[in-house]
């Protein structure tokens, strides 16, 4: 398994598929970092308690905005075609002919996909939380931060899960739309439920968009965990942030949810894989 | 009694696609050292029964062993090499990588890996251009790249499917006097190809697939040597002593081209045909024809081609071709 493992960090590496990621992550860190000298302006000042928590947690919002989102296309794009594809080529049939079984490759590239990609959201978590203590202060309470970490970093398992379940039965390019489309669904559910909060709407018509972004939310749940990521390190002080931030956070039950969403899609991947004909 | 485990063994093997196509009901041995080719058109089921045996497809039906172990086994696969019709190797690795990833799935390490890497890129002919990446290889290097890893486990069965399409004429000689060696080493030889030169050269036994069905299998040579014909280059010719010919030899003889007959135009040196069984008969018609007067230009054995026995065998069959 360590050579599927090995083989899947090497294709990452020499498709330069981390490189570009690397290098365009340290421009947005760059971007970033002026934006959070902007709205932290009065920090080094002291000023208002509430007002820098409400600062901070706009640079938390636009940070992991940005964050959320690279980690997520990462996941998908360098898992998409991970089965079909390399089917579709002709990589795979000499590969599962070898004396080892399916389900060592199955699990050798999903850790070779989720440790990678785990690490790089390690390293922009800490950038983002470094860059914002730097200009808006963070919290010291470092079980919030491990917290936060591990809903951060637990998107990336439900993504490469759900990508390689897709790549076992759609084609490359059609899966890549696929886990486009689903993340996207995740995402809008999130945005739902913040304009939810952030509208002035009737309580029926709350209760109703309320529902659909629960829904929306529930079929795809990475967006949710950075939601409630982010509530986690604000505290619920985000809320100044129309569209960014605000609406309810994803209870515990969504977490264990998500949770229970990551295992499944690993497992029924599993499965489709060992039945699949190549 | 002969105790030795067949390479290969299956019984009614099925894989039966949604469509209908695969192939059906396969009983076939072959026997440890053999070298088998296994000839069809394309979409006749080749292809899928050779991805059943590595383990690629599940059967639908019957059952199959690699040296005593059933197909879809672990066991089994650690005694196979296989190259397949259609495969390419990741483009960002360099072929000495590829051959080391290969390594690595079948547990061999170090030293010994670096060693057996060598040598194969060695045998099939890609030596030091192993530190190249596999994107600079043209098909016919992917090809042998291929081979190589199908050899890196010195496999004691290899499937090869069409393992020299890509190559030009200098790589499928190579490649043929290659799989020679491998079967003098003992290596049993499962071919798939639609290169009849190859399987003639190489195969001891041979199967037609045809639409699913395996319809003809036996040996080679049986093939060959179903007829053997004679060809004679002869001036002076006359229509006339076409029959005198048949009545003295024994012998059907025909002329090879009929359109000659009806234009008459017999200045010309003209070919003719005859089926003979051993090389007497052939001097005896050498005899006729210069006791007739007339003049012998060349006279050369016709062996039938496994081509011609392929093209025989399925014309006038109804074929599903890879479509539809």
């Amino acid at each position: 398994m360590n050579t599927i493992i090995a083989s899947t960090w090497q294709e990452m590496l020499r498709r330069k598929m981390l490189l570009i990621t690397f290098v365009l992550t340290a421009l947005f860190l760059a971007v970033f970092w002026f934006i959070a000298d902007t709205v932290g302006a009065d920090f080094a000042n002291g000023g208002d308690l509430l007002m820098q928590y409400a600062r901070r947690s706009a640079i938390l919002s636009l940070g992991f905005f940005f964050g959320g989102f690279v980690v997520a296309f990462l996941a998908i794009f360098s898992s998409f075609s991970v089965i079909s594809g390399e089917a579709e080529q002709g990589v795979l049939q000499s590969v599962l002919t070898r004396p080892i079984p399916r389900w060592k490759w199955y699990v050798g590239r999903w850790i070779g996909y989720v440790s990678l990609i785990g690490t790089y959201a390690l390293v922009l978590f800490a950038a983002i939380l470094l860059i914002t203590n730097v200009h808006a202060g963070m919290t010291r309470d470092y079980s919030d931060i491990a917290v936060s970490l591990l809903l951060f970093l637990g998107a990336v398992p439900v993504l490469v899960g759900t990508s390689m379940v897709g790549s076992t039965v759609f084609s490359g390019i059609g899966n890549g739309v696929f886990m486009t489309m689903l993340y996207g669904a995740g995402w809008l559910g999130g945005m739902v439920e913040k304009v939810r909060g952030a509208l002035p709407v009737e309580s029926e018509v709350e209760a109703t968009l309320s529902r659909i972004g629960a829904l929306l939310s529930l079929i795809m749940p990475a967006d949710g965990l950075n939601r409630r990521m982010q509530y986690v390190l604000t505290q619920g002080a985000g809320e100044t942030i129309p569209f960014l931030t605000g609406g309810n956070p994803p209870s515990n039950a969504f977490v264990w949810y998500a949770g229970v969403f990551a295992i499944f899609a690993f497992g029924l991947g599993l499965w489709l894989f060992r039945r699949k004909d190549f | 009694m002969n105790t030795v485990i067949p390479a290969i063994h299956t019984q009614a093997l099925s894989k039966i696609y949604d469509n209908g196509r695969g192939c059906r009901n396969i009983t076939l041995t072959v026997g440890q050292g053999e070298a088998f080719g296994f000839l069809g058109p394309n979409g006749a089921g080749k292809s899928t029964f050779v991805k059943t045996l590595v383990g690629l497809v599940r059967a639908s039906g019957g059952n199959g062993a690699l040296f005593g172990h059933a197909i879809d086994s672990l066991e089994a696969r650690k005694q196979i090499g296989y190259l397949p019709e259609l495969y390419r190797y990741p483009e960002w690795l360099s072929g000495e990588e590829v051959m080391k990833f290969h390594a690595g799935l079948l547990g061999i390490k170090g030293g010994e890996a670096k060693r057996r890497i060598r040598e194969r890129l060695d045998e099939v002919g890609i030596g030091k251009r192993g530190s190249d990446r596999v994107k600079q290889y043209s098909k016919g290097m992917q090809q042998r790249l291929g081979l190589a890893c199908a050899l890196l486990g010195d496999p004691k069965l290899l499937f090869l499917d069409e393992p020299s399409s890509a190559m030009d004429p200098v790589g499928r000689r190579e490649v043929r006097e290659l799989l020679l060696e491998l079967k003098k080493r003992g290596t049993t030889l499962f071919l798939n190809s639609h290169l009849m030169e190859d399987v003639e050269t190489v195969c001891d036994r041979m199967a037609l697939m045809l639409n699913g069905d395996m319809i003809r299998s036996g040996l080679v040579e049986d093939v060959l040597q179903t007829k053997v014909r004679w060809r004679f280059k002869v001036g002076g010719f006359s229509p006339l002593i076409l029959d005198w010919l048949r009545e003295e030899s024994g012998l059907s003889i025909a002329l090879a081209d009929p359109v000659h007959d009806a234009e008459a135009d017999w200045d010309m040196p003209v070919w003719l045909e005859a089926d003979v069984s051993d090389e007497n008969q052939a001097g005896l018609l050498n005899m006729l024809l210069i006791e007739q007067g007339m003049t012998l230009y060349e006279s050369s054995m016709q062996k039938e081609k496994l081509e011609d026995w392929f093209v025989e065998t399925v014309s006038g069959r109804d074929q599903r071709g890879e479509r539809g």
